[in-house]
């Protein structure tokens, strides 16, 4: 899609991702910030050729004497080639429509704070919280700080704190430590995906009515 | 457009070839011997391409199964992978899309998708609603860098790759062929995580891999 986004995946991270190496959660936000960003998709393309390098390196072994029949006993109905037409565009990545449809998102989203909507995903892995985010047009987060590591990645709209401007695309990485306070853009809500890998503590005096909400709930 | 009519047969060149830019005389087409089998087992289901493609690409599958250090490995998944990627390879050659990646590199992202998928199915009881497959839709656009410029980038990181410094070389065998993340192979080299990133950045460099540091977390 465009190539706008501001913020990317440092190359060690696409280069895991690339050798297939980043765990799950990481690189649903990747495989997202990927669809957005042709930039990277390019650095993905040439990480690849280093992958393909290496494997036409690896050394060969020689196969089973039934491998080439096996194979060749199997050989049917081969797949048409999608006509360019045929491919339906969606506005989400593809690995975040397919877990949408598996977790009936529409019917799953929760109410965080007046402003804020969350959604959880099922990822088969629990060492991060995988959800979508939805932040109303100008609403306020309440301030926050991070225990764990997140991955942010905006899907739609765009939202700001104290640094910057994030928009479609962006792919954020909130270190342990890290305080802020994210705001919904004015015109429009904001939808993001995130991989959280530890509950966030809430640093305003409403802390304590949120933390029940946030807590990290990996189904 | 068909590629394969387009393209010269006698121009067929093994890509043990150090030199193949002077060869390669149009940024139009992709001329390497595997690229224009995999074409034509995608437009022609050619069957005698298929297996030349099989002979060259399944004792590599095979290795390159055997080099992971995964969890979940078993002995027969050398031979395993050898089936499902071979016969994905039939089965999606028509998608193939020589403008955007050789047959190496296309066969090598199948392989890697097919490996991980197979490994988890071993070592995870979780159900997984993803395969690593999903995580590989990319939108299709219009050539994404030109095919010369591809060329250029393969044959930089060939002939550098063999040039890069033990250490450095160590640390992408591990990540690439055995499987592990950054922070094991920093835990299995003794080294600080930022120690084994920083090898990483500086053979990326080497292999002109990476184009900008403009990338930000």
């Amino acid at each position: 899609m465009n190539n706008t986004s501001q913020f990317h995946p440092d190359e060690t991270m696409l280069l895991e991702f690339s050798a297939g190496t980043l765990a799950t959660a990481p690189s649903i936000c990747v495989s997202a910030h990927l669809h957005f960003c042709s930039k990277c998709r390019n650095q993905l393309l040439r990480l690849d050729q280093v992958g393909a390098q290496l494997m036409s390196e690896a050394k060969p072994l020689e196969l089973e004497d039934d491998a080439f029949d096996a194979v060749m006993a199997n050989l049917d109905n081969p797949e048409q080639a999608p006509a360019k037409s045929d491919v339906k565009v969606s506005r989400f990545p593809f690995s975040v429509d397919k877990l949408m449809k598996n977790n009936l998102v529409s019917q799953t989203w929760k109410r965080l704070s007046g402003s804020v909507d969350v959604a959880r995903f099922e990822t088969g892995q629990d060492e991060f919280e995988v959800a979508l985010h939805k932040i109303c047009a100008g609403g306020k987060t309440p301030k926050h700080d991070h225990q764990g590591l997140e991955y942010t990645v905006v899907l739609k709209g765009s939202f700001s704190d104290e640094n910057a401007v994030y928009r479609e695309g962006d792919f954020l990485i909130r270190e342990p430590g890290d305080v802020h306070q994210p705001m919904g853009a004015q015109n429009g809500e904001c939808i993001c995906l995130s991989a959280l890998s530890a509950p966030i503590k809430l640093t305003n005096p409403l802390g304590f009515l949120m933390k029940p909400w946030l807590r990290i709930n990996p189904m | 457009m068909s590629l394969v009519t387009s393209l010269p047969t006698n121009q067929a060149i093994p890509r043990t070839n150090g030199d193949r830019v002077a060869v390669f005389k149009s940024a139009e087409k992709r001329s390497d011997q595997w690229s224009q089998l995999l074409i034509s087992v995608g437009e022609n289901r050619d069957r005698q391409a298929f297996a030349q493609l099989f002979r060259h690409f399944g004792p590599l599958l095979k290795g390159f199964a055997h080099a992971s250090r995964n969890e979940g490995w078993f002995p027969g998944l050398g031979d395993d992978l050898v089936q499902e990627v071979m016969i994905k390879v039939w089965n999606k050659a028509a998608g193939y899309n020589a403008e955007k990646a050789s047959a190496t590199t296309w066969i090598y992202t199948v392989a890697r998708n097919c490996r991980i998928d197979m490994l988890r199915r071993k070592s995870n009881t979780q159900h997984l609603p993803l395969e690593n497959e999903d995580f590989w839709h990319e939108p299709d656009e219009e050539t994404p860098i030109s095919l010369l410029q591809q060329k250029r980038s393969e044959d930089k990181v060939q002939s550098s790759l063999a040039q890069l410094p033990k250490e450095q070389d160590e640390i992408l065998r591990k990540v690439y062929l055995e499987g592990k993340s950054h922070a094991e192979a920093s835990a299995e080299l003794g080294l600080p995580l930022g120690t084994v990133k920083s090898r990483v950045r500086l053979a990326l460099q080497k292999m002109q891999v990476i184009v900008s540091t403009e990338s930000q977390e």
